[in-house]
Formats: structure tokens, C-alpha cells, sequence
């Protein structure tokens, strides 16, 4: 399997001395080819900053960006490979939504005409429709609509659900996982509804302030965390020397987040009268990106 | 699917406890990754994992071009494997609890007769 | 790392022709706007102009070699000139941030443009100077007015100097409006406010040297040796500065929210 994606102490600066603003700061990851590959984090974290990056559509303040092997800046080798529907993607003011889908074969040498028009319909999105005058969801499908149908060997789904309703997006999930197994490509899918699309991907990039702070595949995140819940005392003491993520309490009560523990470890949690309990994609997440903070505003001290 | 454990492990459960129930036979076709990616709604490579999990467990095998089917004997192994996880799963910490509670071993067999009895 | 994942997709590679005509074809998807409303309005505004010149025949009976009065004088095409220019804005902010979604590069874009920019120039050329041959041919549709042809877009040196004439007005405003376009996707309206302070000063500055050198009578005596021809040409010169400057601020521009 093969690297599509390298970046290396990738960093990108708004603004200079005091009030400069670190969109992304030294990130260093590698994607490989044809998974599903999962960029979350919080709004405002970097993500879209971090795609314009890869997309060749913003400039890197510092470090290098590597796709398909090559600079993705104005290099059109790489970027007739990339379809990147930003999630506010903006549309000339003349279009309609027919307008979008005759325009956009002529960049995707693997556009799927058929199945264009099949989504349109399954979709349910109005062809004779002003983009200007379309809702937040049927704007999101118009985004999803090309970046299946583009077949393009990298793409980019920009929190793809936005005002799609729960039918909508599940129809979103099913198209795209069996689009996938029939046209195997890489799939970058920024979202901050982790829950929704855990099951998904293959492998995580998790970006917090700028930073890669989780950096791994989806199986070897599942279980890497788990709650272990009891009595204060009995908490401490197991979690004493071990590494903990997160910690909330209540009264008598405290529950830790421990990282890593394996099948020894979480015998020996059950022998000490402490509960465990699986702690989901989303709320790892959630506890690594909230930083050490959350505990403070929980009463508890660490 | 359950959020403790990888879900290429729980796939292969999946299929396990069909092959164990007889809803997989042995000789018959298990469906395609697509289609198992497709219906539990999970990463085909996800589900792929899962499945060559199995077949390097000699439980499916592969024919080529047509896809995975049951091994001849799975279903006598699987059972095989789970009476000992059973034991260790179950037996042990059940006589580990009743211990706790002063329930004697013969006590404990008593119990579970009168249990079954009802 | 190499280029050997480039090489290991063996998918269809568009050539940089196919590169630059898919933005011609973004930026006429909608063909409406850069062709449908322009010949509809230049349509119904030129049967209006006729109908009043229809007017003033029935109420001023003797039509002169001079034509009808005040029917050599009127804006009847030039609103187009502004309409390319509007044009020329538009396709740029809203198409630009799309074409780079698609996966276009800056350069591809901005070559499509001046690509799309130069056929609409020279298509629009061709239709005015129909209507000019047509004008000229009907003495002025009857009523010796001049709707295609005023004074300052006429030529008599034939047709095709005629379409070089309407073709350069029409090129100095698409390409200013690609000047004005990058500066405003760049630096957005802070930007936008500056270049046209900037533009307002260099105006103000050129009539002011003129002023108080007394140059106009030079400008006028130009203009008089340059002939509508020579006029329109030298067009040319600042529109293509201005698109190269364009072209050079959008090479490092970003689309942004």
C-alpha cells in the first residue's frame, strides 16, 4: 500500500507578530492510498485550513506537503486527481444545480454520468434550482453528489451532513461505503459528528488548535481508552501510575479515562471492585481535544 | 457494534456465532466483504479483516472468483473453542463471586440444578 | 519519494488544452448570462431606440442629410461595454473558488479566462459590427441615426477594422475587470477600495497634468491622428496591463469563505 498524502512540520500562519494566528502548527502525518481517512476535530480546529493545504488552494507558511508524490501547488498532475467540495463551497450567482453537473465532468476524467443522475434523484435535489436559493441540505448534496460522482482518485468530503436530514445522511454513509468497495479511492471526510461515521473509516487524524493530536488507525483507537469507574480512593490508586486522559468525579464517586490498558490491567481494575465501561471514537476525542481544563470545571483535581 | 473492542474482531464473532448456530452451514458461501461492509454499515477493509481473520483460522476458505465459504469441520472447532473460553469466561468468575459469598463448589452445582430444574 | 504513485493510477490525463477549455465550458455553463441576456437586451433595446426615432419622423417631416437630430448621440451599445465588464467580475469571484474546488490550478483558470474573455470579445465584435454593416447599408435604418455606429466607434475603413474597433473596447473592459476581480478575491473589499483609489488617483493625476500643462489639445490632436481605429487599439495596452497584473495577483490568491 502506498503513501498518497505526506506532510511534513506543515504549518500555516494568519498574520504576523503578536496577533498572528497558528491555523496549523508542525503537522506530520502520512495517508495511505484507497482507505477512508476520518480529519476530526472541533469547528475552528483546522481542518479546512488543513485541506486547502493538501489541496494546493492555500500556501504553507512552513514544512512540506507531498501528494501523489508530488508539491500539490498549481501542479496539475495532482490536482486532476483531487475533487474538494468545501462544505461553504460558493457557486457563480448564474447557477443552477444542472449548471454544477454540466460543468463538473470536464475537471473528473472518472465522472460517472449515470450515477450523477441517480444521486440527483435519490437525493431528491431540484435540478432547475438557483444554487443561491437552495437549503443548507440540498447544498450539502450537491457537494456529495460531485465528490462521488467525480470517481476522483483523492477526495474530500467537508462536513458533508450539514442540513441533511437523518435519511439523507444514512443515504450518504450507504452510497459511499458501496461506491467505495466498487471503486476502491481515498476518501478524506472531515466531520466534527464522530459518532455518525466512526464505523467508516479506517484510520483518524485528530486536529485540536492547529495540531495533530491523534494520528492512527480506527481499530487500534478502538479500546485504546476506557473508563474505569468507583470509588475515589480505589480510582486513584489504580490510576497512580498509569496514563490518564481524563478524570471527572462526584461526591465519593470518580471515574478516570486510562489509555491503553490492556487485558491484565483491566483484570486487575475488575479485581480492585471497579467498573469498566468502553469509552466510543467520539468521546475519545472528545477527552483528548478538551485538554486537562475539563476535569477543573468538574470539581475535580488532578 | 460495540465501541470496547476493534470491529474486525467483532465481525469475525459475528460470523462465528452463525457458523455456530447453524445459520452458516458448513460449505456454504459467507457473504462479500461489500456485502457485509454494506448491511453493518462499517469500512469493507474493516470487514475484510474480520473475514481473513477467519479464513487464516482455517474456519472459511476461499475459492477463487467465486468467494468464502464455511470449512468443512468449523462449526465442531468453533464449538470446541468456545466450551474452553466458556470455562474461562464464565466458570471462573462465577466461582469466584460464589466464594465470596461462602457458596461451597457442591453448593454452587445444587444451585444451578435447582436453577435448570425450574 | 518519487512520482510512482502518479504512475501507478492509470487514469486518463487531460492535456493542458482540455485543461484551459473546461473553464470556458465553467465559465459558459450558464449560458444565459454570458449570451442569451446580452442579445436580448442589445435586441429589445435597439427596437425601442427605432420605435422613437419612428416618433420623431412622424412629428419632424424633413429628415435632413444630417439624419434626425440628436439621433447621432446615444448610449445604446455601451451599456454592454459595462455589462462585460460586471461579467468579467463575476465569473472571476464566483467562479474561481469553484474551478480551484474542481481540481483546476490558478494558471489553467486564468488562461480559460483570458480564453473565454477573448471569444465573448470577439463574438460580441461580430454581432455589433453586423449591426453596423446593416446600419450603414440602411442609412442609418431610415432615419440616418446611429445606434451601432456613433461617431466615436465608426470607422469607414471597412468591416473588419470595424470589428477590431468594438473587439478592442470590448477586451479593455473584460481585462479591467479581471484586474478588479483578483484584487477583490485577494485582499477582499479592503483591497478592492484601495485599487480603485488607487485607479480614481491616476485618473484624477492624468487630468490634472493635462490641465495645467494645457496637453488636451495633444490628447485631442491624438485622438484626431489615431482615428477611432488607433484609438481602440491603443486600448489594448491597458486592458493587457491590466490583465497581467491580474493574472500575477490571482497566481496567490486563496478562495476563501
Amino acid at each position: 500500500m502506498s503513501t498518497i498524502v505526506r506532510a511534513t512540520g506543515l504549518t500555516k500562519t494568519y498574520g504576523i507578530g503578536g496577533g498572528a494566528v497558528h491555523a496549523v502548527s508542525d503537522a506530520s502525518f502520512a495517508l495511505e492510498e484507497n482507505r477512508i481517512h476520518g480529519l476530526l476535530g472541533r469547528n475552528g480546529a483546522g481542518k479546512t485550513t488543513l485541506m486547502q493545504l493538501l489541496t494546493g488552494q492555500e500556501f504553507a507558511t512552513r514544512g512540506t506537503i507531498e501528494v501523489f508524490g508530488e508539491r500539490p501547488v498549481e501542479n496539475a498532475r495532482v490536482l486532476d486527481r483531487v475533487c474538494f467540495i468545501k462544505e461553504s463551497q460558493r457557486y457563480p450567482d448564474d447557477f443552477r444545480v444542472r449548471h454544477v453537473l454540466r460543468s463538473a465532468p470536464g475537471f473528473f476524467p472518472e465522472w460517472d454520468a449515470d450515477f450523477a443522475d441517480e444521486l440527483v434523484e435519490r437525493f431528491r435535489v431540484p435540478l432547475g434550482r438557483r444554487m443561491k436559493k437552495l437549503s443548507r441540505g440540498q447544498l450539502s448534496a450537491v457537494g456529495v453528489i460531485v465528490g462521488l460522482a467525480s470517481r476522483a482518485p483523492l477526495t474530500f468530503f467537508d462536513e458533508p451532513y450539514l442540513g441533511l436530514d437523518a435519511v439523507a445522511r444514512q443515504l450518504f454513509y450507504d452510497v459511499l461505503l458501496a461506491d467505495y468497495a466498487e471503486h476502491p479511492r481515498t476518501v478524506i471526510l472531515s466531520t466534527h459528528l464522530i459518532d455518525e461515521v466512526s464505523n467508516l473509516l479506517e484510520h483518524v487524524l485528530v486536529i485540536d488548535d492547529g495540531r495533530i493530536v491523534i494520528d492512527a488507525d480506527a481499530d487500534d483507537l478502538r479500546g485504546a481508552a476506557i473508563d474505569v469507574v468507583g470509588a475515589r480512593s480505589a480510582v486513584d490508586a489504580f490510576t497512580a501510575d498509569r496514563e490518564v486522559l481524563h478524570r471527572a468525579g462526584l461526591g465519593g464517586l470518580a471515574t478516570a479515562t486510562v489509555a491503553n490498558l490492556d487485558d491484565a490491567g483491566r483484570k486487575a481494575a475488575r479485581d480492585a471492585g471497579l467498573e469498566l465501561a468502553p469509552v466510543s471514537l467520539q468521546q475519545l476525542v472528545i477527552r483528548t481535544t478538551v485538554g486537562a481544563n475539563a476535569g477543573h470545571t468538574n470539581g475535580e483535581n488532578e | 457494534m460495540d465501541d470496547s473492542r476493534p470491529i474486525f474482531l467483532q465481525i469475525a464473532e459475528q460470523l462465528e456465532n452463525d457458523i455456530v448456530s447453524g445459520a452458516l452451514p458448513e460449505e456454504s458461501q459467507v457473504p462479500s466483504t461489500n456485502e457485509l461492509a454494506a448491511y453493518l454499515r462499517i469500512n469493507p477493509a474493516t470487514a475484510g479483516k474480520g473475514v481473513n481473520l477467519l479464513v487464516e483460522a482455517g474456519i472459511l476458505y476461499k475459492k477463487r472468483g467465486i468467494g468464502m465459504f464455511v470449512a468443512d469441520g468449523a462449526r465442531e472447532r468453533l464449538v470446541a473453542q468456545r466450551r474452553d473460553r466458556f470455562r474461562e469466561q464464565y466458570i471462573a468468575p462465577l466461582l469466584a463471586e460464589a466464594r465470596g459469598l461462602g457458596i461451597t463448589p457442591t453448593q454452587l452445582a445444587a444451585m444451578i440444578g435447582e436453577e435448570d430444574a425450574r | 519519494m518519487t512520482t510512482t504513485a502518479l504512475a501507478a493510477r492509470p487514469a486518463p490525463i487531460p492535456g493542458p488544452g482540455a485543461r484551459v477549455w473546461r473553464i470556458v465550458r465553467l465559465l459558459t455553463a450558464n449560458p444565459w448570462t454570458t449570451v442569451w441576456w446580452p442579445v436580448l437586451i442589445l435586441t429589445a433595446i435597439f427596437l425601442m431606440t427605432l420605435s422613437i426615432w419612428g416618433l420623431i419622423r412622424l412629428n419632424v417631416p424633413d429628415v435632413g442629410a444630417e439624419g434626425l437630430p440628436g439621433t447621432q448621440y446615444n448610449g445604446g451599445i455601451s451599456w454592454i461595454f459595462v455589462y462585460m465588464l460586471v461579467v468579467a467580475v463575476q465569473a472571476i469571484n464566483l467562479s474561481f473558488p469553484l474551478a480551484l474546488g474542481y481540481g483546476s490550478t490558478r494558471r489553467a483558470f486564468l488562461l480559460g479566462t483570458g480564453l473565454t474573455f477573448t471569444i465573448l470579445a470577439a463574438a460580441y465584435a461580430l454581432l455589433l459590427t453586423v449591426g453596423s454593416t446593416l446600419e450603414e447599408a440602411t442609412r442609418g435604418w431610415g432615419s440616418g441615426g446611429a445606434f451601432f455606429r456613433p461617431f466615436y466607434f465608426a470607422t469607414d475603413a471597412g468591416p473588419l477594422a470595424q470589428w477590431w474597433i468594438y473587439f478592442c473596447w470590448l477586451a479593455f473592459f473584460l481585462f479591467t475587470g479581471v484586474y478588479f476581480a483578483a484584487v477583490f478575491v485577494r485582499w477582499r473589499a479592503v483591497g478592492l477600495t484601495l485599487a480603485l483609489l488607487l485607479f480614481a488617483a491616476v485618473v484624477i493625476g492624468a487630468v490634472a497634468l493635462l490641465t495645467f500643462t494645457g496637453g488636451w489639445g495633444l490628447v485631442g490632436d491624438a485622438i484626431g491622428t489615431l482615428g477611432t481605429v488607433g484609438s481602440a487599439s491603443v486600448m489594448l495596452v491597458p486592458g493587457l496591463v491590466a490583465a497581467a497584473i491580474g493574472y500575477g495577483v490571482l497566481r496567490r490568491a486563496t478562495p476563501r469563505a
